[in-house]
């Protein structure tokens, strides 16, 4: 179906794999961890993987808007993490638990 | 792109990061002789010369001092910092041009007629050299945050943290002051800019363009203030004094550095140093006209030494040394003024450090930027 | 030049290996620090593919001020090195993994299973400011609504941010 060396020649599915495996490795990073902080850091993972995957089409047509959408999703991702952080350190001093299997009970 | 241009690539790699290495210990003699002389004593004259076999002294007692790693302490990130220290100062001095690019014409060896080259004095040229050395510049905090952490020391992780607060927080002032360098010169490749440094002063005011003849067009001329911000911010990135709290040793021992002896930490001093290197590299690049002498431009040296009988090659390989030697000088005198005030100044406190840097040289970057925007519309038209 | 195999391959290998470093580390800072490791790939990735402007900003911005965040933060927190960092449950850690291996799968079978792709433009000279000016002329013309908003969308972030985190006394507090 797909020999090897058609393989070694780098081309657009080469890049939306690799936007793909991180986006596949922020989610399972939401998915499967307790600490909130690596929570976070896998929602940055995700939005890098798209980024990966919007340049890599900007790159391989002539469109230059990839780019520009890669700008605002990196503006927006920065000050998300800003949010998310300032919120955990909030969590953190009332609390003194960053796990979110403490938080997973409605109670006090 | 054949086998000779590849290897010329590469020794060219090596022998930037081996200047870079190389010139720390000369700058560790200038830093003692200096500040001995500023504080009116000798500094070390004793081994050597003036002094000078002192640092190889040095280098040789670092390399066999013990190898200590402290008990509780993650030795992945210990023994990773001090490599990490080096790796964003060679970067980022690997991007800016040391010299005027060099031509060769084609020539024989080993049986093949290797085509006509022309290299430059640079690492890697790529057309954003600003955003990158910026970029590769801001990573520096991870060595100090993976020295502080790994030693396991609530001293080092204090010193770690408040120099990465401060780093961060100087690198907003650092690339707003430049923004007004980048609407002047309208490009961000260094290699542009100092091109367009050359000649007299040369402006459009109302419309007219207007010559100073006995000023050359330097950046410094153009943006007073932004220089000034800049040189300010580049002092606290490479944590010298009088930002250099996170080395405080009234208060925090060594700081980050406290628990590495030996080659590590001279590891650190490299970087610190490298830092130093890439920041006057940078003030001559952006405001003092790069690797140029004022009125005087590289094709006119060419034709000095054409005239003075050498062949292409050499003509124009004793233009690129001429280049280097000027920004060597441009360099060293800044390093003098990174020396000269550390050694003048007392430190500033931490929360009189975060002030400076977020409520005084942020609001005047800005207001550099806002006003440096406005003269460029409104004096140069639409 | 993102066309060469010589540069995609080693740096797309760092990448995923940092990315499954971040998923499978137990120490959350050698997470950050994995994280660190893959920002800083994908910014040398996104200067080889020609988008110099935003290689730098990614190499400047998510690579020296996001995860050095990060990383101060978990160094501030001073977790415990947590034994099992992976929720529990094996029915659950099953299913998580095995729907998202399902979607992984659909895409590159689509993916690898089309006819036609773009062809690949020449490459971008290095020492050139095409796609920067390219991409300036789009944001400030074409989408200039879009990045204004984008400027107040940072400021109301910032106010709410400084807000959320103020503390009472400290040197400057009057109140």
């Amino acid at each position: 179906m797909i020999e090897l060396s058609s393989l070694l020649e780098v081309s657009l599915g080469h890049y939306i794999f690799l936007g793909l495996f991180l986006f596949a490795v922020g989610l399972l990073t939401i998915m499967l961890r307790k600490n909130m902080i690596v929570m976070l850091m896998g929602v940055e993972l995700l939005l890098n993987g798209v980024n990966t995957i919007f340049l890599a089409f900007s790159h391989f047509s002539s469109h230059t808007e990839g780019q520009i959408l890669v700008f605002f999703i990196l503006t927006v991702a920065a000050a998300e993490a800003g949010v998310g952080l300032a919120l955990a350190v909030s969590i953190y001093k009332e609390f003194k638990e960053v796990n979110i299997s403490f938080f997973e009970s409605l109670k006090g | 792109m054949d086998a000779m241009y590849i290897g010329i690539e590469i020794i060219k790699m090596v022998v930037i990061f081996l200047l870079m290495v190389q010139l720390v210990p000369i700058l560790v003699w200038i830093e003692r002789r200096g500040s001995a002389f500023i504080q009116n004593r000798f500094g070390p004259n004793r081994v050597g010369p003036l002094g000078l076999v002192q640092l190889l002294a040095d280098a040789v007692k670092f390399a066999f001092k013990e190898e200590f790693i402290p008990g509780g302490s993650y030795k992945f990130l210990f023994l990773l910092a001090p490599v990490v220290a080096l790796i964003p100062g060679v970067l980022a001095f690997a991007a800016i041009p040391l010299g005027a690019p060099f031509s060769l014409e084609p020539f024989e060896m080993f049986g093949n007629t290797w085509g006509p080259y022309d290299l430059k004095l640079q690492g890697y040229d790529y057309g954003i050299g600003i955003v990158f050395v910026l970029g590769v510049s801001s990573l520096a905090a991870y060595s100090l945050l993976m020295a502080g952490w790994g030693s396991a020391n609530k001293y080092s992780l204090f010193g770690a943290l408040r120099a990465s607060a401060q780093m961060i927080s100087y690198e907003l002032g650092l690339g707003l002051s430049l923004v007004g360098i980048l609407l002047l010169y309208g490009t961000f490749s260094f290699n542009e800019m100092i091109a367009i440094q050359d000649g007299p002063l040369t402006f459009m005011f109302m419309g007219k363009e207007t010559i100073i003849p006995f000023l050359p067009n330097w950046g410094i001329f153009y943006q007073p203030l932004g220089a000034i911000l800049f040189f300010v911010s580049v002092f606290a990135e490479s944590n010298r004094l009088p930002f250099d709290l996170p080395e405080a040793e009234a208060e925090l021992v060594a700081g980050y550095h406290t628990e590495y002896g030996g080659l590590k930490m001279n590891m650190f001093y490299i970087g610190e140093y490298g830092h130093m290197m890439v920041a006057s590299a940078l003030m001559a690049t952006f405001y003092f006209g790069g690797y140029n002498l004022p009125f005087v431009t590289p094709e006119a040296i060419n034709e000095m030494f054409t005239g003075m009988g050498f062949a292409f090659n050499g003509a124009s390989l004793m233009t690129t040394l001429v280049s280097h030697l000027i920004l060597m000088t441009k360099v060293f005198l800044f390093l003098w003024i990174f020396i000269w005030v550390r050694w003048t100044l007392p430190r500033f406190r931490y929360d009189q450090l975060m002030d400076l840097g977020w409520k005084t040289i942020l609001p005047w970057a800005l207001a550099n930027t806002v006003i440096t925007a406005f003269v460029v519309v409104l004096m140069r038209g639409a | 030049m993102a066309n060469n195999p010589i540069v995609f391959f080693p740096l797309a290998f760092v990448i995923a290996v940092a990315a499954l470093g971040v998923l499978l580390a137990s120490n959350p800072i050698f997470s950050a620090l994995f994280l660190v490791l893959s920002m800083v790939c994908l910014g040398f990735m996104f200067l080889a593919m020609g988008a110099f402007f935003l290689g730098g900003v990614q190499l400047a911005v998510y690579a020296g001020a996001v995860t050095v965040l990060f990383v101060m933060v978990l160094m501030l927190f001073d977790l415990k090195d947590n034994a099992n960092p992976i929720a529990k449950g094996l029915l659950s850690r099953f299913l998580k993994v095995s729907s998202i291996g399902v979607f992984v799968g659909l895409i590159t079978g689509a993916v690898s299973l089309t006819k036609y792709y773009p062809v690949p433009v020449k490459a971008a000279d290095p020492s050139s400011m095409e796609s920067t000016r390219v991409l300036a002329v789009g944001l400030f013309r074409d989408y200039v609504f879009a990045f204004e908003i984008l400027g107040v969308l940072l400021l109301v972030i910032a106010i709410g941010v400084v807000s959320v985190s103020r503390i009472k006394g400290g040197t400057h507090d009057r109140a």
